[in-house]
Parts: C-alpha cells; structure tokens; sequence
C-alpha cells in the first residue's frame, strides 16, 4: 500500500472511537492494500481515483466519532440533568406539580372537547350523515325543527343529494313480561335508518323497509347493554317474543355494543306511515331526519337543494308550509349544538391556566438558573461552549415537562373519569364517551414538550449568554446589585401572568353574578319535599279514555291516602325536564282565528289532575282549581297562566271566556279547550333563563293521556316515598313501570347544572390562575429581596428606616401588580364578549365584576409580597455587609 | 418504518446484488467513499447489515489481506423491498408496450 494512503488512514483513525478504531483501521488498510496491490501487478503507478477513497476514511472516521458523541451527549445531559433535579427536590417539586395542575387540566378539559367535538361519531363516514330541519324562511339555517310525515316523503322522494334519507321518534316504552316491567329508551325509525347510520347488527338483522309497510310483522331491534341486562346474552333471543308497550314483537337484532343513537336508545321498532298519513300529516311536526349524503354529494350542494325543495312544497301548500324552510347539519352539529361554544370557552378558559403555569415554571426555572451561576460558570470555565450548556439546560426542562407531563395525565384519567360519570341531565350529549384515548394522551404529552421548550429555552438563554456568566462569577462572588436584564425580564413575567389571571377572574366573576341572578329567579313553583315519577299506559290494553282516566284516578287517590304524602297529582309534562307541547290556538270565544293569529298565539298544553297546583304551590290568582266534577262528559274547562291569559284575552280579565285549540289530542270528538275557570301564576316551563311560555292547563280527567308523571308532596323526606309508591303502581297494574324518579330539587338543580358546571369548572381555573400568580410574584420578590441584601443593609445602615424598606418592596410589587390588573382588565373586556351568550342578566363589562377583581388580585398580590418585603425589612446589616 | 435514503438503497441493493464489501459497494454505486463507509456504519448501527471478517486463509490465498464483508439482515432485506416500492411509484409509469 502507498505510504501517503497510509499515513492518511492513520491519521484519520485517531478520530474514530477508541473501542472501534482497530477494526475499522483493519478494514480501510485491507481495502487499499488489494487496490494498490492490483495496481502493482499491472505495473501501473497508484491511480489518483484510490487518493481519493482514501480522504473518504477522514469522512467516515469523523462520521463515526460524531455519532458516538450524540449518543453519548444526549445520556450525559440526561444523567446531569436528573442528578441536578435530585439535588433540589423542593424546586422539581413544586415545578412538576404546578405543570402537573395545568396539564392535567388542560388536558381532561381537551378529553371532553375530544368526544364532544373532535372524535368522529363511530358510525362509518360519519362525516357523510346529516340531519335535516324543518326550518322557517326567517330562521332558514336553524339547528332544530321537527318534521311532518308528509314533508318527510316529499323530501325523500324529491331529492338526489341523500343515499338514504330516514325518519326517527324518540321515547321511551315499557318492556313487560319476562322479568320486571321496565321503561327503557325506545326509538321508532323508518326502514332506511340503519343503511342511513351504516351500523350492521350484531346478532340477527336490522330494521329494514320491509319492516315499515304498514300491516307488515311487530319487530323489534335491542341494544347490546339491553340483551345483555335482560336477556343475560343468550343468542337464542333471536325470534322470541317481548311485550313492548302491550304489543308482542318478535326479537330480530341484536345491536353492537356502544350503538346507542339516537341519544342512549335501547330499543328500536318500525315507524310505520300509511300512505294516509303522507297525505294528511302534513302540518304535523314531530319525527327527526337523518340522512347520508351520495358519495359526491357537498353539503352546500344538499343545502340548496333541500332548501329548493321546501320553496317548493310552501308553494303547493301554502295552508301548512307558507315560511316552511328546510336546513342539512352534520349530525355531530346537530347532536352538539349550543354546548360548543361553552366547550370552547372552557378549553381557552384552560388554556390560560396553562400559559400561566408556563409563565410561573419560566420565572421558576430563570431563578434557579441564576442560583446555580458558580455551577455553570465553572463549566464554562472547563470548556463548555454555550450550546451544551443551552442543550443541558433545556434537556433538564423537556425532563420536567414530561414528568409534569405524566402527573398531569395521572390528574387527567382522574378527572376524565369523573367528567365521563357526569350525569346525563347537564344535557352535553357525548360527555359520556370522555376518556383518555391516543389523541388525549398526544395532547397531554404535545402541550408537554411545547410547555418545557416554551419555558425552556428563554430562561436557557439568558442562564448561558456569556456575558451573563462573568457577570455571574462575580455576583456569586458578592456583587452588590442583581442583573437589571433579567429582573426586567421577571418583571414582564410577573405582569404577564397577572394579566392572564385577571382575565379569567373577570370571566369567573361575570359567570357568578349570572349564576347568582338565575338562582334568585322565582321559578313560579316550590319543589321542596315532592317526589315524582313517570309512567306509561300500555297503549294496547288501555286504550279507552276511559280506562286511563280510572287508572290515575285511582292511582293518585291510592297515594293521597298514605299518611305521609300531603298531595298527589300528575301532570303530562313537569316544568323544568325541558317537555315542549306546543299547539296553536284556534278559536277565542267561538271565533275562528285567521291562520297567523292562531300561530302566534300558540300555547304549551299541559294536562294536570286537580291537585296539580296544590302539589307543586303554583298559586292560583284567580278562580277555581280543576275539581273532581271536571270529568269525561262534563263542560270542558280551562285554566290559563297569567301570560297566556294576557295575551289572548289582553286587557281582560279571561275567566267565563272559551278557547280551543288546533289539537283533538288524539281522541277524536271535539277539539280540545274548554271555559277558563282559572288562571294560576306563572311558571318558569324552560328554566330561570327561559321566558314564561303561555300555558294552557286541561284537565286531565277530561283529556285522559297515556302517559304521565306523578307529583307527590311529602310531609317527610321525598326520597323515602319511592318504593312504598313502586308497590302502588305495582299492584295496579304490574305491566306498568315506573321511570325516571326523581325530586323536584333534583329536577330544578338538573335545570341550572350546564351554567353551575361551567361556573365551577372557570371558577377553579381562576382559583388556580390566582394562586398561581400571587406563588409567581413571591417567588420572584422573594429572589429580588435575597439578590439586594447587601444593597438593603447598606441602606439601612446609611439610615434607612425600616419602614422604608418594607414599602419599597411592596412598592415594587404594587407596580407590577397594578400593571398586570390593568392590562388585564382591559382584555376582559374583550375576551368576556365570548361568554356573553352564557350570562343571565349580566353585562359582559358589569362594573362590581372588574372592580371587585382588580381590588381583589392587588390585595393578593400584596399579601404575597408581605412576607419578602418584612424579610428584606428585618435585614441585620452587619449581617448583610460581613458578606465581602 | 423509517424510510431510508438513497444512498442506503444504493448500498443495501449492491450488497443484495452480491457486492459486499467496501470498495466494491463503491465501485457499483459509483458513490464517494465518504458516503458510502459512513452508509455502510448507519446501516450496521440501524441493524439492516451485518459485517463479518473474512477467512484470513482464504484471503491469503489469494494474497491480499482479510476483507470485511457485509450481508444484509431480514430487517434490511424488508426495508429495502420497501424502498424500492416506495421510490419506484414515484418514477413516471412506463408507457405501456404495443402488442404484437
């Protein structure tokens, strides 16, 4: 081999690792050895192309040497950080823990955002399925709006934008025989629900169109938690017999587990239309659409065509459709609704606790880079170039914010789990699905490493900019003053975080107000101590007035009997569980009204049994309560709240007068109404936020439903009613299952939970945020009080009182206190517009709210400075100035 | 999986052809190397080749010094059919050859 190549080798092998350099050198000398050898035996002088291969070695060897050192760095930096973070156990403490609390919030707040928002819905393209409104030409684009058997068939028909357009009705259906009777959530669809859903079924078939002709057999399809409750599993249910509200159908379907559209449904049978029905159902809106979009079809493109269709049908039948509009939304839109907003507002709400908890670690990690200035400062001095110090630096961060990172998900699982818990009253439809999934924990870990670098890299720089480091030596060695740089950096630090805490402050303020102002309002009822229950008549065995008139009857004279119970009533839909009957008025006195009027003085139809009012303490300003006499055959009466009676009689006293209404209720005969005996005071039918709808009360003897919830005022506790009560029904009619018991205090708190969550989710935010930056303001005057010593016990030995001192401090806090309060006042002005829609009777600039806040964060903040400014008060300067 | 360079293809399909070691992985390539050994090190680091010392007799027998040859593992037979079907799609389809 020549000389020179070998020389070469040589000394590029002095760069690879001394555990590989024997080799390597074996295989570079082998290699060009057979090629200067070769060329020898040509006779030919060494080609300058083998030169050449040879500077290679060079490349490979620092390649090697270099792969080596990143490996080894990276380890290094990890092994120092770790040993470093031992060594301050107080300070990784307190740093992993306030990561912790804002990881772990933000990321159980991102879980729920995930399921309500985020997660496709798990049906196959679910993006593709969409439910479709029947709107009115004012509101076209409304999320809402039931629809008429009759628009339904036009709609199907006329449309080429939808693969499969299906109907639905949502209720419940008691399930009799083999076992206790029970009420379970029951859907009726259309043959085309589950090719539109796309869901197949586990066991057996679903519903199909064969299943919806009219005179076709009585099926039913159950859910997989069902089969499994009631059915203990058994494949063999397929082809029984159930008896689901009196009718006997044949089992066909078992559904996956998890299926449960719409809205927790349990069970599923046909929605039969006659083709009678298409024609006459018209003005009748009470089944909901959903549908799947063809493959290319837009919803933009189905918007304007559904759009086209109503225009349409408005002009064909002006009578019903006049304003009739039609809206498309994905369903997830339109299952979520109005609770994105607030789900939004909770995650920034979060958010702002996080970037505070990167604010306060910073301010955390910058202090401590300063305290550990003689241990850099003698790594520099060994060597070290700013870069590893930097790299070192924030490896120790990425170390911190992946164990706060951990303990934050740990805070999360705890909290998802709470959250998913939830009961399903708070009305957040897919909160139930909240839990730590791939996304959730990316999430957690993402915010993590973006916390650690974001905290990471500044407080890295300043700790290792080189001018800094002399600096350093010398303040470690005594200096008398602190870097002014770095003060002012903690300082914007200060006021930052100030201002994030006011701004969520501000936000929980307002919520309280609001939350306070719906809880003074007279719901226009008094709930205490009333139990309530439903039940349901078996359409098939009662389906005589008659027979359901004599069953609550005796029902309630039965209850009202027991010693314990004050007064028993039933209503067809309590105040505050969100029933909405709503039905035109159609005569006034015998008149016919013309067609707009009869809209606009639509009314809520509520059928009650003479003790209603007693029951629940609705007073009654004037005539009479529905008596005893009110019954089948008697004159029809009518009680009106005191809306409805202004409104239709305005200016009159309504009693003696007569209305009807656009409804036979379903009995035939005569429309429904009667004379007005009574007109009771107003209640709150949609909650304390919701406007008192015109309400008109039957009664019920006259009117007999099937289904209906019971009232009863307890003189004891309310709760301890329930079973004696179950034993009532029972020995009625053991066919009849009593469902959804609860309170009426369980019901009113039910109406205000959505807003008492949110308040209490943002309250807790701004508890921490607060507590947060008062720790950020300590910490950092307390670092400032300890860097001045020296200049204090100078002062204070020049003749400074110590009273002096103690302000200067609080001074100094009170500046960037006050700074932050005003900065963040001023943002509150702008971020509250975002909760606007949730306030109730409070403006989103309410003046007590920003006072009360900024008052409040300055005494904390000067509370926190209390204590550093008596230390920096009590300094001894002989103590302080012995330092030199 | 990670998806590979060009060199290491290059490298890992000269081997797969039967030219295992060093120099003659340059040769076939037509690579540096400067590019080629620090390939043929990642390559090893990352498992998808394996070196072995060639029999000294054998070597000497032939009267050069003992070569340091490479092969690859399952994991590089793996990445390489990968790569090559990953790079291939991206090349512009042949056109289609008139029948007969």
């Amino acid at each position: 081999m020549s000389g020179w190549c070998d020389l070469m080798v040589r000394l590029a092998a002095s760069l690879v690792p001394y555990g590989r350099r024997r080799d390597w050198l074996r295989e570079w000398r082998a290699e060009l050895a057979f090629v200067s050898a070769q060329a020898a035996r040509r006779g030919r002088a060494m080609p300058v192309r083998t030169l050449g291969r040879a500077l290679g070695a060079f490349v490979h060897a620092a390649w090697l040497r270099w792969d080596q050192w990143r490996l080894e760095m990276i380890w290094q930096d990890l092994k120092h950080s770790l040993r470093a973070l031992r060594r301050s156990p107080g300070f990784t403490f307190v740093t992993v823990l306030t990561l912790a609390i804002g990881i772990g919030g933000t990321t159980a707040i991102f879980g729920a955002v995930n399921a309500v928002l985020l997660r496709p819905l798990p049906y196959p393209e679910a993006d593709r399925l969409m439910q479709v409104f029947s709107t009115t030409i004012k509101q076209p684009d409304r999320i809402g709006g039931s629809v008429s058997p009759s628009d339904f068939n036009d709609w199907r028909h006329d449309n080429t934008v939808f693969a499969e357009l299906a109907a639905f009705n949502t209720g419940s259906y008691p399930i009799t025989g083999n076992g206790p009777a029970e009420q379970v959530r029951a859907a009726d669809v259309t043959g085309g629900f589950f090719t539109a859903i796309g869901t197949e079924a586990h066991l057996g078939r679903v519903i199909t169109k064969a299943d919806d002709a009219m005179g076709s057999r009585d099926v039913v399809v159950i859910s997989h938690g069902l089969w499994a409750r009631r059915f203990g599993s058994s494949p063999g249910v397929i082809g029984q017999q159930v008896l689901i509200n009196g009718v006997s159908r044949e089992v066909i379907g078992i559904m996956p587990a998890g299926f449960d559209y719409p809205l927790l449904t349990e069970l599923w049978v046909p929605l039969q239309f006659s083709a009678k029905d298409f024609e006459t159902q018209r003005g009748a809106h009470y089944i909901n659409v959903v549908g799947r979009l063809t493959a290319g079809a837009s919803i933009a493109r189905a918007r304007a065509e559904m759009r086209a269709i109503a225009s349409r049908l408005a002009e064909s039948f002006p009578r019903t459709n006049r304003d009739s509009s039609a809206s498309v939304h994905p369903l997830r839109d339109a299952l979520v609704g109005s609770v994105r907003q607030s789900m939004l507002v909770l995650l920034g709400a979060v958010g702002l606790v996080l970037l505070i908890v990167c604010v306060n670690v910073a301010s955390l990690v910058m202090i401590r880079g300063v305290g550990r200035g003689r241990e850099l400062a003698v790594r520099v001095a060994v060597g070290a170039g700013r870069a590893s110090l930097f790299r070192g630096l924030l490896v120790e961060s990425l170390v911190l914010g992946l164990a706060g990172g951990a303990a934050g998900l740990v805070l999360a699982y705890w909290a998802t789990t709470a959250i998913a818990a939830m009961d399903v009253s708070i009305g957040v439809p897919l909160l139930n699905q909240t839990r730590i999934d791939g996304a959730v924990i990316l999430f957690a870990f993402g915010i993590a490493t973006a916390a650690a670098v974001l905290f990471g890299t500044m407080p890295a720089w300043q700790a290792t900019s080189l001018g800094d480091v002399v600096t350093r030596i010398r303040e470690e060695g005594g200096s008398t003053t602190s870097d002014p740089r770095r003060q002012r950096i903690r300082s914007v630090l200060i006021v930052a975080e100030t201002t994030l805490a006011v701004v969520l402050l501000v936000g929980a303020g307002l919520l309280t107000r609001s939350f306070d102002r719906l809880l003074s309002v007279d719901l226009g009822l008094n709930g205490a101590s009333v139990q309530t229950f439903s039940f349901s008549l078996p359409e098939a065995r009662y389906a005589q007035a008659a027979l359901r008139a004599d069953f609550v009857e005796t029902l309630l004279t039965r209850v009202a009997a027991r010693p314990e119970v004050e007064s028993a009533a039933a209503i067809n839909g309590l105040p505050l569980t969100n029933y909405r009957y709503s039905i035109s008025t159609s005569t006034r006195d015998g008149v016919r009204l013309a067609d707009e009027e009869q809209d606009q003085l639509s009314v809520q139809v509520r059928l009650v049994t003479p003790q209603y009012f007693k029951a629940l303490r609705v007073p009654l300003v004037l005539g009479r309560p529905f008596a005893t006499s009110d019954r089948l055959g008697s004159e029809p009466v009518a009680i009106l709240n005191q809306a409805a009676a202004s409104r239709i009689w305005p200016g009159q006293n309504a009693l003696g007068h007569a209305m009807t209404i656009g409804t036979r209720l379903g009995l035939g005969g005569a429309q429904a109404g009667g004379r007005v005996v009574g007109i009771a005071g107003d209640v709150h039918e949609f909650g304390p936020a919701a406007r008192v709808p015109p309400t008109l009360y039957l009664a019920y003897a006259q009117w007999p439903d099937d289904s209906m919830t019971v009232v009863v005022r307890s003189r004891g506790e309310p709760a301890a009613l329930v079973e004696p009560l179950r034993g009532l029904l029972r020995e009625l009619d053991a066919d009849v299952p009593m469902f959804r018991v609860r309170t009426m205090d369980q019901i009113t708190a039910a109406a205000v939970a959505q807003p008492r969550l949110n308040l209490v989710l943002i309250a807790t935010f701004a508890g921490t945020a607060m507590l947060l930056a008062a720790l950020g303001l300590y910490g950092v005057l307390s670092y400032a009080v300890g860097q001045r010593t020296r200049e204090i016990g100078i002062r204070l030995a020049l003749g400074a009182r110590r009273g002096e001192v103690l302000r200067m401090v609080m001074a100094q806090a009170g500046r960037l206190s006050l700074a932050g309060v005003i900065m963040g006042l001023a943002a509150a002005v702008l971020a509250s517009r975002v909760i606007q829609a949730q306030l109730f009777e409070v403006a989103p600039t309410d003046v007590t709210t920003y006072a009360v806040v900024a008052i409040g964060l300055l005494l904390v903040a000067l509370a926190a400075s209390w204590i550093p400014a008596r230390r920096a008060a009590r300094i001894d300067p002989i103590t302080a100035l012995r330092h030199d | 999986m990670r998806r590979i360079s060009i060199t290491a293809v290059s490298v890992l399909q000269a081997i797969a052809n039967g030219h295992e070691y060093g120099f003659d992985i340059i040769d076939q390539t037509g690579l540096p190397s400067g590019t080629v050994y620090p390939a043929l090190s990642r390559l090893d680091r990352d498992g998808f080749v394996k070196s072995a010392w060639e029999d000294e007799a054998g070597a000497h027998a032939e009267g050069r010094p003992a070569r340091r040859y490479y092969r690859l593992t399952a994991p590089g037979v793996r990445a390489l059919a990968e790569a090559v079907s990953f790079y291939h799609a991206l090349l512009p389809a042949k056109p289609r050859a008139a029948r007969g």
